[in-house]
């Protein structure tokens, strides 16, 4: 018998993960935020790899949302907000002034805590970002309209009322449809802040495997205050405090071994 | 319960790490049911080649330990496990040590057939060598029977599996009283003689660890715990269950 023939398996995927492993979608290198002269964010330093879902936890103020807002520079509609530092995506600078901010965001989807849907028809939805990149094509339109309908997971519940009004949906399903909406422009990042802090279990549970899956197409940043889901989506999570980043690698290492003593406090509920 | 329940959940991932659990135990329990297998063979033919596999795949069986406790941390630190996923875990960790000793213990049994291997004895010829070949073939078959319940959560044959060790226990006993004997009567020498009595003992520990297994079974399918039940015990037990389980159907 071959060592070879028993399946201990060396090769889970879960042992390979590694950032060093990693294809980079986004690099963060002495990142500072400041709300005025109120520094929020200190030399956050990492690198976001491509096509993982990557987590960021940590108290209420810690500046993880902030943070993920800088991903899409939505922080630049806070006049007070001044940034130092440097962010690529992909190798572009996404702080450049040559940077267009709208093609940024097409690139950088954002979905919100609350389900946010227009009060439009579930087609309209999920078809308005591509309205606004000038499609008219009504094949085209409806096409990615059933391609990210299906990416979020919404196709078979909603193919037969495509022309109803999306707030006629239930929560989880709104929210699907705004992953749906913010997926059809194909961004090669999706940012997710807090996504099922507003829905029930089940659908918690529904839009956590939604993330599990769309992770092969698009790379995934989740800010979340729930650890445990944290835990259950993510590939790496890092953990910040008070607007520092304190820990950051892979999820089963932060979760069963973290380096820190401050995220072990954290992670176990020590944390005063 | 049946094991397709695992593989029900919401979360794909889920579905993935309680399946690679579940099979990461069932070829751990293969492998130690296939190193029982050598170490009858060593004791049959005193061959040196076969000791050496037991040896190999106890330390694949090591390995096999290691990442049960690695993916039932991992489940357990993402995913929360409850109700029947949660004794999975931890009749799984359980399940690994009862194994991983069983390999230990084999080991113990093979080294009396690499030691006997170089005198003019042989194992054959040993006092206690019948009482040894009973109990590690019970032993192994034992633990046939546990992964069979395991891989079917099926509960049919823990009253049996019980009713065996309880079995062996006498046979031990039986056993050691002719080694006492043989101390004082035969003619080999003491150092083999408590080699004998060493394997005598590993195997009993063997099927001490494939109740174990049985009565995790116990716990995995009914939640109930019955550990260090007798048979008599767990017979009636097992009959108040069945009989409770028929009445709420």
């Amino acid at each position: 018998m071959s060592e070879n023939n028993v399946s201990i398996v060396m090769d889970r995927e879960d042992r390979k993960l590694s950032l060093e492993n990693e294809n980079i979608a986004i690099e963060v290198k002495d990142w500072d935020l400041y709300y005025g002269d109120k520094r929020a964010l200190h030399s956050v330093t990492m690198s976001l790899p491509e096509h993982r879902v990557t987590a960021f936890i940590g108290p209420s103020g810690c500046g993880k949302s902030t943070l993920l807002r800088c991903f899409n520079r939505m922080n630049d509609l806070i006049d007070i907000v001044s940034t130092e530092g440097e962010m690529t995506l992909h190798g572009d600078d996404m702080y450049s002034k040559d940077m267009d901010v709208a093609a940024l965001r097409r690139r950088v989807g954002m979905v919100f805590q609350k389900p946010n849907p227009f009060p439009k028809s579930i087609y309209e939805n999920v078809c308005y970002g591509l309205r606004l990149q000038g499609i008219k094509d009504k094949a085209i339109l409806d096409e990615s309209v059933e391609w990210a309908l299906k990416g979020a997971g919404l196709w078979e519940e909603v193919k037969d009322r495509l022309n109803e009004n999306a707030l006629g949906l239930s929560g989880g399903q709104q929210q699907r449809l705004c992953i749906a909406r913010a997926i059809a422009i194909k961004p090669e990042v999706l940012l997710l802040d807090e996504p099922t802090s507003a829905l029930d279990p089940i659908s918690t549970l529904a839009i956590e495997e939604l993330i599990f899956e769309l992770k092969k197409d698009f790379t995934i940043l989740i800010v979340t205050h729930n650890m445990q889901q944290a835990a259950r989506v993510s590939d790496y999570t890092a953990f910040m405090y008070m607007g520092e980043l304190i820990e950051y690698t892979d999820t089963d290492s932060l979760f069963t071994n973290p380096k820190v003593k401050r995220t072990e406090d954290y992670i176990t509920g020590r944390y005063g | 319960m049946q094991n397709s329940e695992y593989n029900r959940h919401i979360s794909e991932r889920m579905n993935r790490n309680l399946e690679d659990l579940f099979n990461q135990v069932l070829e751990m329990g293969g492998l130690v049911e296939r190193q029982l297998e050598h170490t009858i063979e060593a004791l049959k033919c005193d061959n040196k080649d076969i000791i050496q596999e037991v040896n190999r795949i106890d330390k694949i069986i090591n390995k096999e330990e290691m990442e049960i406790d690695r993916l039932s941390a991992g489940v357990l630190a993402r995913q929360q496990p409850t109700a029947s996923d949660l004794r999975l875990i931890i009749i799984a960790i359980r399940i690994a040590v009862d194994l991983e000793r069983m390999g230990d213990e084999a080991v113990k049994i093979a080294k009396l057939a690499g030691v006997m291997a170089d005198t003019p004895y042989g194992c054959q010829t040993m006092p206690g060598y019948r009482a040894l070949m009973e109990m590690t073939v019970c032993g192994m078959d034992m633990l046939s029977k546990a992964m069979d319940a395991f891989a079917n959560l099926d509960l049919a044959n823990v009253v049996t599996i019980v009713g065996d060790e309880e079995r062996m226990d006498v046979a031990l006993q039986e056993a050691m009283a002719d080694m006492e004997e043989a101390f004082s009567s035969s003619d080999i020498e003491c150092k083999y003689l408590l080699e004998m009595v060493l394997a005598l003992r590993a195997s009993e520990r063997i099927t001490d660890h494939a109740a174990n297994i049985a009565e995790s079974m116990v716990y995995l399918t009914e939640g109930k715990d019955v550990r260090h039940m007798n048979t008599e015990k767990l017979s009636q037990f097992m009959a108040e269950l069945e009989a409770e389980n028929s009445s709420e159907s």
